[in-house]
Order: structure tokens, then C-alpha cells, then sequence
């Protein structure tokens, strides 16, 4: 009894500081946006006699919803996971199964080079992208042009790949990682099994590798879908390059936009929480999904 | 329910003034400039050239106010955004740096003190074109360091070499241009800047466009009359045309092309100089010149930018904040310190410190021109009735959203057109009348 009882103090004691931190960092933030939301701030005439807040009810919410620049940026989104998933997931897989065959040479060094770009701060990454995109500064493009091959980084219909670009830069390395890892952990002798039936270095890769790390690649996509919604960073910097990538270009944008420059905060609330509940639904789906594929 | 929300803001305000106070160190006298226990400190923060170099120069000159100052970014590279924050947050420093456009942005939010009751004899130092601008709603809100009226910088080596005289008006600019990149197919006369809305509404302005106005208590927006649609389709031309060059404002990539000799001349304010070119390019001194900037007929200017210093509201040291800005924007040594020692170009708006400015300024990138003299000549021509409107954030946020797609097949006619639509319902939001 009295074991137990210490045990749960312990228990208590340890786990405090997680839940002080979820509390202050997450819940907390989170009730407050929800209470922003529901209040506008008001003038009248002119307008230079100061501002009132008010009471409006579900008119954040309503006003996010008809505007065509916030749903836009849902549309973003699903160009951007659309053309990047497949590529980050497919690239990061091809690299791992690399890294795993019985024919790499020097997998140490190749597993730190590949992650090392994850090492670098979204926003410092995005700035190096930015100079390496620049006709008149990057060597990229300027070798590129030497070579014939003229391609603006920075134009409007190229927006969403240059997006893209940095986005693989940034993450294949980390999900190769977590590919390889998963992959390491499949025990050997279902491997050595394969290759005494007979089967080959692809086949094996495609047969027995595969599905069995399926549930890392589900997690991968999961995470990366979420990640994807809260996309900012990256066309933030290209924001003043890039004319395409306007100052709403993503959900998140637009409620930085709300906020900071239209002095909104009502309307950056709303849309905060609008962009979390689609984030939840989208990872119950992906869930969903990815169980029923475990299962089956 | 409003009250709970303003009783929270304003405890945290006040939490935070208590800290300021507690903070200042022995200077208890909050309010008072002259208070006996030591010196009032009070904090300022702005992005404009020389304010450091100003700000040390006051501290050594006075013993009863002592002023804490902090770089921040420029307004658009993140610095309004930094003071907003502040101001929401209730922890805001007393005296801020605010551009003429976005003055009327703060005030309706409330953000700032009622100069009014301090700036009586003050008031008087400033021509009253650039005092109206400071002026709503019948109070003085904050106190206008420079006029910004605009010029024609130009590569006087590569215009003389190629027989190109600096235009006239906006015909001869675009003439030039076409001379321009016959001279040196690599090279053009100038930058449309599709992220700097507030450089088109200065040639807007120039050309008699008038995008706001108040009748009794409402607002007019015309934000596409005909005169800033005939900017509009002019500038377009040239961007079609491939006459100028389309780059963000003091971008890397237009530094860049300055740098190369690619970009030959550029419209912008008497600040330009110091702040864009002469900072950048110090191995071009010598070649640049000033001329009148290119009107549609008569010589005329707008303002491209400008700073204006204004005290928050939560500031409990306002006397001691305008003694400051007062001493900042027309005290002799304040502008010699900031042109002579900080090397910037600004144009006072205090008419007494012109010539001040004119003699601190060393002319020798401009080749010995006298750089102030063109300054005068277009400050006074700056046209009169322009007026902000009270929301140039969601404003500029339109216009520069669709600027941006002028290059892929969007015009700025109906950039203007979106603009116009998205701030009369902004204002509408806000509940603000318009008519």
C-alpha cells in the first residue's frame, strides 16, 4: 500500500514538469486564442478616437471562411503535399534501402552527410535557398545558365517547386534516418531467409523490406502531412522574392498576416484554430487509414 | 464582456509599467523632466540612419533626461511588426519611429498619446503640409523629423558617355529608358518595386491622385482614381516594354544589379541616398548625380516614406519624450550629428534646419553637387491635400500581393482596383464610416 503510494508520488513528481510545460505552452495558448476569437475590436467615424473590444460570437470564424485568400492557402497546401510527399518519401525510401543493402560502403558517413541539412534552422536554410536562387548573386544559377539551362528559381509558376526544393533539402536526410532505422530493425534471418530462397538485393528490398517498415512510412506521412499544413517558414523568406508567394500564401501566413500587419487578432485566432481542428481531423484520417492498412 | 478583456490588457500594461519605473533606477519622478532625484530615462526605438550617433549626443548634452536607445528593423523588414507586438503587449518603449503612411494605422488603434497639450510652440517649426499629416482628428499625434520629397538619382558617367540627358518628365523617362538599354543592353534605367506599395502611391501622389479623404465623419477611399490609373498603365508599359527592371526595394538582388552597373538611376526620396545608395555602393562615389525627379507636365513631387517620432500611450513620461523628439527634429546639432557624423541624407521638415542639414552634408558622392539644393526645389513642390488613410497596413498588404503578379500577368490597374475593394471593406470591419 504504502509502496504504492510512494510510487505514485515519484510518479507525480516526474511527470510534473511535462505537464507544467503542456499546460503553460500548449493548453493555456491554446484557451486564449479560442477566447481571442470571439472578440473584434471596433471604431467609429473616423476612427481616431481609439478602438473598443467586442463580443462577435462565431464572426471571426465566419469572416475567416469567406475569405478567398484563406482558403487559398488550404489549396496551397494540398499542391505542396502533393508534390512533395511523394518525392521526400519516395527519394528517402530509394536512399535507406541504399544504405541498408549489403552493397553500401561507408554507411556511417553517408547516414551523417544526409542528415546534416536537418541540422540546420528552417530559417537559416531558407535564407541560404534564397541567395542560391537569386540570378545576379547565386553561383547555382549563374553554372546553370553556363550551361545552358535557364531556369528562375524565383518566378511566379515556379513558386510552389522552389517551395518544394528546400523543403527535400531540409527533411529527406532526417526521414532516411528513420527509414533506415526501421530498417535495421527487421531481424536479419528474415532477410538471410530471402536470399536463401533466392531473392535478389531488389527483391528482397521490395518483398521483405518494404512492407515490413510500412508502419514508419505511414508514421512519415502522418507527420509530414501536419507538418505541412503549418508550412510558414520557408515561403516567408521567399515571400519578398518570389511574387507568387504572397503574404497569405499559406494558412499560417494568413494569420500572420492578420495578426501583425492588419492589427486583427480576432481574425488570427480564428484562423489558428481553424487551421488546428483541420490539422486533428487530417491526422485522425491518416490514422484511420494507416491502421486499417496494418490490420489488413 | 468587452471590459474583461480591455481590464486584462490593461493590468498587464500596468504590470509592465511598474516595471519601467522600477527599472529607471532612483528616477522616480514619472512624468516630471525636471524632477530633482535624478535624470528620467526613457527608451526609443527606431531604424532611421544616425539615430544612434543622435541619441548619444543628447545623453551627453542633457542631465535630466537620459534616453535608452534600441536598433530595431526597418518598418517593413519587421519593425512595425515589433512595435505592434509591443504596444499589445503593454510593453512598449515611450518614444517610437512611425513613417507618415501608417501614422493614421497607430492612432486608430489607439496606440499613441495625444501630443496636443505639449507641442504648442513646437508645432510652429514645421511647414503646415507636413504638420496636417501628423494632425487627426483635430489632435497632434507625433512630431515630423524629415520631408521626403523625390528626386532622379542617375549615373552621371554612364548618361554623359552614352549622350543621355537626365528627363524631364515622365516621356523623357521613358525615352531615356529605351536609350538606356540601346546604350548597354544589360542595363536599365530603373525598378518598378512590386513589395513597396508606398513608392507607387508616392508617383500616384505626384500625378494628383488622392487615394484618401475625410468628408464630415467619414472617409472617402479612391484608392483607383483616373490619375493613379494612368500611373498605373504607365508604369505598366514600361514594365512590359522591359524598359525597368521589376526587384524588390533594396533587395540583395537590386543592390546587386546597382552594384554591376545594370541599374543606372533610381526615383526615390532625399533619404535614398544615404540609406540606399551611398551606403551600398561606396565605389561609386563620384559617379551619381541628383535631378528633379520626371513630372507629367509641371514640376511636382510626393513623399516616398518619411519619419515622424511618436509617444506611446501607456508612456508615462511624455514631457520628457517631446523635450527629446522636440531636441531631435529641430536642434542644429541634432541634424549636424545625424547628416555631418552619420552620413544621412534625410530632409528635415523643420524649415530652420535645412540649411543646417545642406551644410553638414558632404557632397562628394554626388561629385560635388549640391545635393540639398535639389531637395529644396522639390520639397517645395510637394503637392498639397494628400491624406492617409487609416488602415495602409491591409491596404499595402493587397497592393503588394497583386504588384507581385505584374510580371505573370496581372496589371496594376487591377491591383489598384483589388486594393480599393479590400480596404473599403477593412474599413467597413472596423466599423468606420465610409461614404
Amino acid at each position: 500500500m504504502s509502496v504504492q503510494k510512494s510510487h505514485r508520488g515519484a510518479a507525480t513528481l516526474l511527470m510534473a514538469p511535462f505537464f507544467a510545460l503542456f499546460l503553460g505552452t500548449l493548453v493555456v495558448p491554446i484557451g486564449y486564442a479560442a477566447y481571442l476569437s470571439l472578440f473584434t475590436e471596433r471604431s467609429s467615424g473616423l476612427g481616431f478616437g481609439g478602438t473598443e473590444t467586442l463580443f462577435t460570437g462565431l464572426g471571426n470564424y465566419l469572416h475567416a471562411l469567406g475569405d478567398p485568400a484563406f482558403r487559398a492557402g488550404f489549396g496551397v497546401i494540398a499542391g505542396y503535399v502533393l508534390g512533395y510527399i511523394p518525392v521526400m518519401v519516395g527519394g528517402a525510401l530509394v536512399l535507406a534501402l541504399l544504405l541498408d543493402s549489403t552493397l553500401a560502403r561507408a554507411k556511417r558517413f553517408f547516414q551523417l552527410t544526409l542528415y546534416l541539412p536537418h541540422a540546420v534552422p528552417g530559417i537559416i536554410a531558407a535564407i541560404i535557398w534564397l541567395y542560391l536562387y537569386t540570378p545576379g548573386l547565386s553561383p547555382v544559377v549563374a553554372a546553370m545558365r553556363e550551361g545552358g539551362l535557364t531556369w528562375n528559381f524565383l518566378s511566379s509558376d515556379h513558386a510552389l517547386s522552389s517551395v518544394i526544393n528546400i523543403s527535400l533539402w531540409e527533411w529527406v536526410g532526417y526521414n532516411v534516418v528513420i527509414f533506415y532505422a526501421a530498417l535495421q530493425a527487421i531481424p536479419r534471418e528474415v532477410v538471410e531467409a530471402a536470399s536463401v530462397d533466392g531473392a535478389g538485393e531488389l527483391r528482397t528490398a521490395l518483398s521483405i523490406k518494404l512492407p515490413m517498415i510500412q508502419a514508419a512510412v505511414v508514421m512519415t506521412v502522418l507527420f509530414t502531412v501536419i507538418g505541412a499544413l503549418q508550412l510558414f517558414t520557408e515561403p516567408m523568406i521567399l515571400n519578398g522574392a518570389n511574387p507568387a508567394v504572397n503574404t497569405t500564401w499559406t494558412p499560417n501566413m494568413y494569420a500572420y498576416d492578420a495578426a501583425f500587419r492588419r492589427g486583427d487578432y480576432g481574425v488570427a485566432a480564428a484562423a489558428s484554430i481553424l487551421l488546428a481542428l483541420v490539422a486533428a481531423l487530417l491526422s485522425f484520417v491518416v490514422t484511420r487509414i494507416g491502421n486499417r492498412k496494418g490490420a489488413a | 464582456m468587452r471590459h474583461k478583456i480591455r481590464t486584462r490588457l490593461g493590468a498587464i500594461g500596468a504590470l509592465a509599467a511598474l516595471g519601467l519605473v522600477a527599472a529607471c533606477g532612483g528616477g522616480g519622478a514619472s512624468g516630471g523632466a525636471t524632477g530633482s532625484s535624478g535624470p528620467t530615462e526613457i527608451t526609443f526605438w527606431t531604424w532611421t540612419k544616425g539615430s544612434a550617433e543622435v541619441v548619444d549626443a543628447f545623453n551627453a548634452l542633457h542631465t535630466d533626461v537620459t534616453v535608452k536607445f534600441e536598433q530595431i528593423p526597418s518598418g517593413a523588414a519587421g519593425g512595425y511588426t515589433k512595435m505592434t507586438n509591443a504596444i499589445k503587449a503593454g510593453n512598449a518603449p515611450d518614444v517610437l519611429n512611425i513613417e507618415y503612411p501608417v501614422l493614421p494605422d497607430y492612432v486608430s488603434q489607439g496606440s499613441l498619446a495625444d501630443l496636443t497639450p505639449h507641442v504648442g510652440e513646437l508645432k510652429s517649426k514645421f511647414p503646415d503640409q507636413i504638420r496636417a499629416l501628423t494632425e487627426l482628428g483635430g489632435k497632434t499625434w507625433a512630431v515630423p523629423l524629415d520631408a521626403s520629397p523625390m528626386v532622379l538619382y542617375y549615373r552621371k558617367d554612364f548618361f554623359d558617355a552614352n549622350g543621355i540627358t537626365p528627363p524631364k518628365t515622365w516621356d523623357d523617362y521613358k525615352a531615356a529608358a529605351a536609350k538606356v538599354k540601346q546604350a548597354d543592353p544589360k542595363a536599365r534605367i530603373g525598378t518598378f518595386f512590386p513589395d513597396d506599395p508606398g513608392h507607387f502611391a508616392s508617383l500616384a501622389w505626384q500625378a494628383g491622385g488622392k487615394w484618401f479623404g475625410t468628408s464630415g465623419d467619414s472617409w472617402n477611399v479612391s484608392i483607383d482614381d483616373p490619375k493613379s490609373k494612368e500611373v498605373a498603365d504607365y508604369w505598366q508599359g514600361l514594365v512590359s516594354d522591359d524598359l525597368v527592371r521589376v526587384q524588390s526595394a533594396f533587395s540583395q538582388e537590386w543592390n546587386a544589379s546597382v552594384k554591376a552597373g545594370e541599374t543606372v538611376a533610381y526615383v526615390g526620396a532625399s533619404w535614398g541616398a544615404g540609406s540606399a545608395l551611398r551606403a551600398n555602393q561606396p565605389d561609386q562615389a563620384g559617379k551619381w548625380a541628383v535631378a528633379p525627379i520626371p513630372n507629367w507636365g509641371t514640376p511636382a513631387s510626393g513623399m516616398y516614406g518619411g519619419s515622424t517620432f511618436a509617444v506611446t500611450k501607456d508612456s508615462k513620461k511624455v514631457e520628457a519624450a517631446v523635450k527629446f523628439i522636440s531636441w531631435m527634429t529641430t536642434n542644429e546639432q541634432a541634424i549636424t550629428t545625424r547628416i555631418g557624423i552619420a552620413k544621412s541624407t534625410m530632409y528635415p521638415a523643420a524649415a530652420d534646419m535645412v540649411p543646417v542639414a545642406a551644410k553638414s552634408f558632404d557632397n562628394s558622392f554626388f561629385g560635388g553637387q549640391d545635393a540639398y539644393s535639389v531637395y529644396k526645389d522639390a520639397a517645395g513642390t510637394i503637392k498639397n491635400g494628400w491624406t492617409w488613410g487609416p488602415s495602409m497596413f491591409a491596404t499595402n498588404s493587397t497592393l503588394k500581393d497583386s504588384f507581385g503578379t505584374v510580371t505573370s500577368g496581372g496589371t496594376l490597374t487591377d491591383a489598384l482596383g483589388k486594393a480599393q475593394k479590400s480596404t473599403v471593406d477593412e474599413l467597413k470591419k472596423r466599423g468606420l464610416n465610409v461614404s
